[in-house]
């Protein structure tokens, strides 16, 4: 599904993000990514979902080499990727049903598909009585479950997820991770950039450690060191 | 398409709804440097039709009798050929001249249609070696009583005036609009810039889910848009206004009673106000958003 060749991102003033990175996760894979700030886990997450391309090295989504992808065609391509952040970035004066909403109205699903997959989503996430809420009227832990709600109603083949519990308190953490084993369940390919060693640890899922760019380790059913 | 013409509906006019402070100063500023060229326009047209015969340095103009005959029409082209004080000259036969008095009257057809080419007098209109007042009427004196020749017109000074006045006040309009021209395309971006940095998190977020660089941009150009016809519609009705409230003002006087402006000319000069309206909106748009929208 997600396929790294040799990669290597270095940024302007020769700063070296990462190195020679060579990975290959397969459909349905759940992948925690982990190391030290700095250690080049947000530039993995941002290679993937091409808001950067690398600059050197290829990489392969669902068989297509998207670093020579033209740029009209990028955001077809993330309709296939699903993204959750730390901050969740949901649009404060939308409603809960308007924020997912709006991932489907932008590319231009019709009404009644919007409609319908939304609510059915929100009831996925556990939020089928906050529709009509507004982002800052709830928790951290329901915001982030708008946010995966959002990344996950078009049923994208992948799902990226930033420190997703980087804001939330360890047992808000564990729903939301709860959450995300649900979703890779049903055969959406997870990669997970996190500092939370309880979550890696508990979880026991594949593990990818990157140190100052380079990968170091690559290990299955992983804990976090 | 329903929903994606509610969603362009509801993110333009939320756009410019928010942005009403910008956006009057920019659709008032397009206006005013559209006014300015319409009403440029419109005087030029004026002082064209004011000055239509006299144009190219022309002095005066010898009109023949309708019915001269073919010996006196060339006898006097004879004499204007072959004088050393004149510079250059052109014959009107009849059919010009109907042509000429069509084209200054076209907006009176029932006199058009009482006119026909034979009635009207062929004509020779002279440019002079020397444009010095005394020496045109000197030459002028010349032709006045030779045979065949109904009279001889001298180009007035109200007709010299005007010309260069004209020329001047459209000189001025021209410059004034072109400077109004860059700054409405300049607060035309800034309002688009404005808005997209206001809606830079949902931008960010369309982007994440994958909408196309078209779909984000397409509300930012439909603003500009309106904001450009608004512009040019302001600009129409005041051009209008000058044109029902000024002119007839000018051609109360005597002398200038020939300064008019057809309704066929402002029709032009509307379209032309609508259509450079659209060209200001989209184009300071277009740049706004290419600027400053990159996936």
């Amino acid at each position: 599904m997600i396929k790294l060749e040799n990669v290597t991102k270095v940024y302007k003033g020769d700063i070296v993000a990462l190195r020679g990175a060579t990975v290959d996760i397969q459909k349905g894979e759940f992948v925690f990514l982990v190391g030290q700030s700095g250690s080049g886990k947000s530039t993995f997450m941002r290679l993937l979902n091409r808001e950067e391309v690398p600059t050197e090295g290829q990489i392969f989504v669902a068989g297509k080499d998207i670093g020579g992808l033209s740029s009209w065609k990028v955001p077809y391509l993330r309709r296939n990727i699903g993204c959750v952040f730390q901050d969740f970035k949901l649009l404060p004066k939308k409603t809960v049903a308007e924020n997912v909403g709006f991932a489907l109205e932008v590319i231009g699903r019709p009404r009644h598909v919007v409609g319908k997959q939304v609510p059915a989503i929100l009831e996925l996430v556990g939020l089928g009585d906050k529709v009509s809420a507004f982002p800052d009227e709830l928790s951290g832990g329901e915001q982030q479950r708008v946010s995966i709600a959002r990344a996950f109603v078009n049923r994208p083949l992948i799902l990226l997820a930033d420190e997703p519990t980087g804001n939330l308190d360890p047992e808000t953490s564990v729903g939301i991770m709860r959450l995300l084993d649900r979703i890779n369940r049903t055969g959406t390919t997870v990669v997970m950039a996190t500092h939370d060693r309880g979550i890696v640890d508990t979880m026991r899922r594949r593990v990818i450690e990157l140190n100052r760019g380079v990968i170091v380790r690559d290990q299955h059913r992983g804990v976090y060191e | 398409m329903a929903l994606r013409v509610e969603y362009l509906v509801r993110e333009t006019g939320n756009n410019l709804r928010r942005n009403v402070a910008l956006t009057v100063p920019a659709v008032l500023t397009v206006a005013v440097s559209l006014a300015l060229f319409g009403v440029s326009l419109l005087l030029g047209g004026g002082a064209d039709r004011f000055t239509q015969q006299w144009r190219g340095g022309i002095e005066f103009i010898i009109f023949m009798n309708p019915d001269a005959t073919q010996d006196q029409i060339n006898l006097i082209q004879n004499s204007v050929s072959t004088s050393p004080e004149i510079k250059s000259w052109k014959y009107f036969d009849k059919q010009m001249a109907f042509d000429e008095f069509r084209e200054l009257f076209k907006d009176k057809p029932d006199l058009v249609n009482s006119v026909t080419p034979d009635i009207l007098p062929p004509s020779y209109r002279v440019v002079p070696q020397n444009p010095d007042a005394d020496a045109v009427t000197a030459l002028a004196a010349q032709f006045e009583n030779q045979p065949g020749v109904k009279q001889v017109r001298q180009a007035t000074d109200v007709i010299k005036d005007v010309e260069s006045l004209t020329r001047y006040i459209k000189i001025g309009l021209w410059v004034t609009s072109i400077v109004l021209f860059a700054v409405s395309l300049l607060l035309i971006l800034n309002t688009i810039f404005t808005a997209m940095t206001a809606r830079r998190r949902e931008i960010e977020v369309m982007k994440l889910v994958g909408a196309t660089n078209w779909f984000i941009r397409v509300p930012f150009m439909l603003e500009g848009l309106i904001q450009g016809i608004s512009g040019a519609v302001v600009a129409v009705i005041a051009t209008s206004v000058f044109n029902g409230q000024v002119f007839p003002r000018i051609q109360r006087l005597e002398i200038l009673k020939d300064f008019r402006v057809d309704s066929g000319q402002l029709w032009t000069t509307s379209i032309w106000l609508i259509v450079l309206g659209c060209v200001i909106g989209v184009v300071g748009s277009l740049f706004g958003v290419s600027r400053y929208l990159d996936v």
